[in-house]
């Protein structure tokens, strides 16, 4: 595939490089001649240009028309969504993501209609929460607009399920267990596959049963 | 009275929100305390210190009431992405900004945007001076 990259920043450089090695094309914009001087040296298989890519000029030496993929990873909010937006009107580019620097903007993206904005800041503070497990429960990642959650929870002594088998224990509809990390190990769960304290459980679950699911696995909310 | 929000408070911004201000509810939104601070005794209305990307900072400043919006920062990105979200979210009906790259004023002008590039308009009046 080719792929456009807007901004050389940590993100975008970052990816640059690791589409590189998937052997994909790759070009990099960024506004920082000197700093694309210093990369066209560094990464000799990757097409560097040097100007402001919310200027269809810029776009077009970048050949943005033949790009399949358009990644907008500006440290400007503004200017990702401007990027996203020329790349689609002018150029027609089928799929464009951009990076969001600020929560407080990602309102503007949708209303913009940028596709397939990442909300970078959210998501590194999702991680670190899940990383210094905060609580029992959490949500690891919603789907289709937060209808379909994944959830992980921590099985505590007391609960309903504990030392019970999967055949024993009934869920509310529309949620089922995908996975019981216990230690280092994963299980991947069968009908026999006992449930015990300390055990972190994946599911996924309908949002409007989560509240069930989460009820059943620790016996309150 | 009409209720007018102005988003950046360089020159062309403190000038309109003087000249506005003394007939008409002006509120001046810019980022920068000091600019804000600059306006002085002559203006007369309301001063909003936040970033106009900010959803938040919009409805603190009133958008929603708004008859007239202008966009005069000095980023021609920022005055295009907030000019057509309000346009779009909250159907202003007059919202002004100022983008200085012909390219980008013609590829997202829509209907009920006026957008303005200083270039052209004083290449205008620079001609009209010589009939």
């Amino acid at each position: 595939m080719y792929i456009v990259i807007a901004g050389a920043g940590r993100v975008g450089l970052v990816l640059a490089k690791k589409l590189k090695e998937d052997k994909h094309q790759v070009c990099l914009i960024d506004k920082n001649s000197k700093l694309c001087d210093t990369l066209a040296k560094e990464l000799k298989k990757i097409l560097i240009i040097s100007g402001d890519a919310t200027y269809p000029d810029i776009l077009k030496e970048a050949k943005i028309g033949k790009a399949d993929v358009l990644v907008s990873a500006t440290s400007c909010d503004e200017d990702n969504i401007i990027i996203c937006n020329l790349a689609k009107d002018l150029f027609g580019i089928r799929r464009a993501v951009a990076i969001v620097n600020d929560p407080k903007h990602l309102p503007l993206y949708k209303y913009m209609e940028v596709d397939n904005p990442v909300d970078s800041t959210s998501i590194i503070a999702r991680i670190v929460e899940e990383e210094a497990s905060f609580t029992d429960v959490m949500t690891l990642l919603s789907i289709k607009k937060g209808r379909l959650s994944i959830v992980r929870v921590d099985i505590p002594q007391d609960s309903p399920v504990v030392n019970k088998s999967l055949q024993e224990i009934s869920l509310p509809p529309n949620s089922v267990l995908v996975s019981i990390l216990r230690g280092v190990d994963i299980i991947v769960p069968s009908g026999t596959t006992r449930i015990f304290p300390g055990d972190e459980v994946i599911a996924a679950t309908l949002i409007d049963v989560e509240k069930d699911l989460i009820k059943a696995l620790i016996g309150k909310i | 009275m009409k209720y007018i929000v102005i988003v950046g408070c360089g020159k062309i911004g403190k000038e309109l929100a003087v000249q506005l201000s003394k007939t008409e509810n002006v509120v001046m939104v810019d980022k920068d305390l000091e600019a804000l601070n600059s306006l002085g005794d002559d203006f007369n209305g309301k001063k909003i210190w936040g970033d106009a990307l900010d959803m938040n900072t919009l409805n603190a400043a009133g958008i929603k009431e708004a008859n007239s919006v202008f966009l005069i920062t000095g980023n021609d990105n920022l005055n295009l992405v907030v000019g057509k979200v309000v346009k779009r979210k909250y159907e202003i009906k007059e919202v002004s900004l100022l983008v200085n790259d012909d390219v980008k004023r013609q590829t997202f002008q829509e209907e009920g945007l006026t957008i303005v590039n200083r270039t052209n308009l004083m290449v205008g009046v620079l001609k009209r001076s010589i009939t």
